[in-house]
């Protein structure tokens, strides 16, 4: 489990990044603090908080929309941030690319879907003649459940959920190494967000790919990740293995995000307090905050006083006391 | 209820086919199908369009055959053939130096037709890219919007005489004063349609898949706009031929040597206690063309909005 992620192969590394955005004059706002974490080839990482944490911003910032303001990202060991020659630029355009999270923004209203698809195609040359064109893109529909005929159609007839897959098979015909998906069911309907993901899983074990998934909803999390990065207005206060997450949380954001999740049984969903997350409750002596690995995989966003409430805790858990 | 009864044997599973689920059944959608089609559908609209087309051939072909020159003037000896009255010898009558008004106001139609279309394309065609390519960058919104400040604080008129002292009358001169600042504020607009859309999802997906700019600004922006291209290609038109008689009225314009809308009603407007017919007829003439090329524009700019296609 969290033991051997040491000899696994890091794909993506952000080290100290802060991302700021200017609100008029000298003001500055910092959407990411300090963010650190490790994606590992393979895996799916999800980055999971509320609207405004910054996770948006930390995924675009891999997608080199937003830049950092200090701090590296790394792909493959290679800095993607900051100014890059054109060559790299193409090559980060290449092996990570992005599902966004409303297929009906995303997509060129104005294209036909095989324009659409083909995008990548086209800006790579990616296909010997146009017939490897449209045999690719029909493989890239097909493989997300849509037939080769809906090529010449428009986003607009379509529904949501096609309109997701056609989103899905544009990143994919590209053959990357990371996708970044930015809540890629949230504005799907309830219905078809399990089919999304399942397509979405089915790939990954397809094409051997490795997913950032962000999302604001711990529940959906729980089901596509391996891993689990917490984000609290800007800060990554708790990163862990999706199981090690569910079953012991320690920092009290974390503890309270699980405590929102709706449980689809009446029986345990009457008695389920969500609890409210007070940050008065935290350390208020100002020492310093840093992630601190608590147990192998496990890092937590902890002064040196609360750290010691997080250990007493954990080990209250791991020898079974009590919850 | 009681189920036990009831036949299993009567009930099969049905088959499912999840492919046929993801069938459009809806017929195939055109864009330029559907314009067309919600264009022709409003039977006013195409009444003006029809005899927009009517006038405008008409009015690009028959000075060829009259071979109208204000400064030809046979009859201007013969005061018989002054000021006549519309008859059917004499279309729209005579004026001051016994022409045919008739042949004069086409002429000057012509003029301006010619100069409002030429004048139109130029800015057009300089305006869309430099606007499209102003509204994506930011390093040329800086000097750009600078160089926009100092061309729209040069008052027009100055601007034209200035113009029409150092190049002289002509058709030539006129199409560059009316192109040499014009086109800034096509780019303007432009450039804030662009900023609109510009940083949409879409636009921001495109750039995930490593389109560049001009392909984004042609297949991604451009199809966006032809709607409020339309509609300002609609205005531009009209407000071109306005301004050419404008100028020909101040004596700006082509000059006495060639006909024109502005130059006929310039000069007619000193008849207009006697012979009111010689000022309302040139000013009757631009006012249709003016307003059945808005029109047929506006509906055009309508049609061509996917919204309307419904």
């Amino acid at each position: 489990m969290s033991n051997n992620t040491a000899d696994r192969e890091v794909i993506l590394s952000i080290k100290h990044v802060d991302i700021s955005f200017d609100v008029g004059g000298k003001k500055k706002f910092v959407a990411v603090k300090d963010a650190n974490f490790d994606i590992y080839k393979g895996e799916t990482f999800a980055l999971v908080g509320e609207s405004g944490s910054g996770k948006t911003t930390l995924g675009r910032a891999i997608m080199r929309i937003n830049p950092c303001s200090s701090g590296e990202i790394l792909f493959e060991g290679k800095r993607i941030s900051g100014k890059i020659s054109r060559e790299e630029d193409r090559n980060v355009v290449r092996n990570i690319q992005m599902i966004f999270q409303d297929p009906a923004a995303s997509l060129n209203e104005r294209a036909t879907i095989e324009y659409c698809i083909s995008e990548g195609l086209y800006n790579f040359h990616l296909y010997k003649d146009e017939e490897e064109r449209i045999a690719k893109v029909d493989r890239a529909l097909q493989d997300v459940g849509l037939l080769p005929e809906h090529k010449s159609r428009y986003p607009h007839e379509f529904s949501g959920g096609q309109r997701q897959r056609v989103g899905i098979a544009r990143a994919m015909i590209m053959d990357p190494k990371l996708i970044v998906a930015d809540e890629p069911i949230s504005a799907l309907d309830v219905s078809i967000r399990a089919q999304v993901l399942n397509l979405m899983n089915k790939l990954k074990a397809e094409k051997n790919l490795t997913y950032l998934f962000i999302a604001h909803d711990l529940s959906v999390v729980r089901f596509i990740a391996d891993r689990i990065a917490v984000i609290h207005l800007g800060e990554i206060v708790e990163i862990a293995d999706s199981e090690t997450l569910f079953r012991c949380p320690l920092h009290p954001y974390t503890i309270s995000l699980l405590s929102a999740v709706p449980m689809p049984d009446p029986v345990v969903e009457r008695t389920r307090r969500a609890i409210v997350y007070d940050p008065s409750k935290l350390d208020q002596s100002g020492a310093p905050r840093s992630l601190r690995e608590i147990r192998p995989g496990h890092f937590v966003f902890a002064t040196d006083k609360e750290m010691e409430g997080y250990e007493k805790k954990l080990a209250g858990i791991e020898s079974g006391n009590d919850q | 209820m009681n189920t036990e009864n009831i036949d299993k044997s009567l009930f099969t599973f049905a088959a499912f086919d999840e492919m046929e689920s993801e069938h459009i059944a809806a017929p195939r959608y055109s864009y330029w199908k559907s314009v067309w089609k919600t264009f022709f559908k409003n039977k006013f609209t195409v009444a003006v369009a029809v005899l927009l087309i009517v006038v405008v051939a008409f009015a690009l072909i028959q000075p060829t055959r009259s071979g109208y020159s204000p400064i030809n003037t046979p009859n201007i000896n013969n005061a018989e053939l002054k000021f006549l009255k519309p008859s059917a010898e004499h279309i729209f009558g005579t004026d001051h130096v016994g022409n045919e008004v008739f042949d004069a106001v086409w002429a000057g139609a012509r003029n301006s037709i010619i100069i409002s279309f030429v004048c139109t394309a130029i800015n057009m065609l300089v305006g869309i890219p430099v606007g499209a390519l102003w509204g994506f960058s930011k390093k040329m919104d800086k000097w750009m919007i600078e160089v926009y400040n100092i061309i729209s604080n040069v008052p027009f008129l100055l601007l034209a005489m200035i113009l029409s002292y150092v190049l002289g009358a002509g058709m030539r001169s006129l199409i560059i004063t009316m192109t040499c600042t014009e086109w800034i504020y096509v780019a303007y607009f432009i450039r804030t349609q662009v900023m609109i859309i510009r940083d949409r999802e879409y636009n921001m997906a495109s750039k995930c898949l490593g389109t560049r700019t001009w392909t984004m600004i042609l297949k991604n922006i451009l199809p966006y706009l032809i709607s409020v291209i339309m509609t300002y290609v609609s205005r531009q038109i009209p407000s071109l031929i306005s301004y050419e008689v404008f100028l020909s009225y101040m004596g700006l314009g082509l000059g006495t040597t060639n006909a024109s809308l502005g130059q006929s009603i310039s000069l007619y407007t000193s008849y207009m206690n006697g012979y009111p017919h010689l000022f309302w007829i040139p000013v009757g003439v631009l006012a249709f063309i003016s307003i059945s090329l808005y029109i047929v524009g506006q509906k055009l700019a309508d049609a061509a909005d996917p919204r309307t296609h419904m």
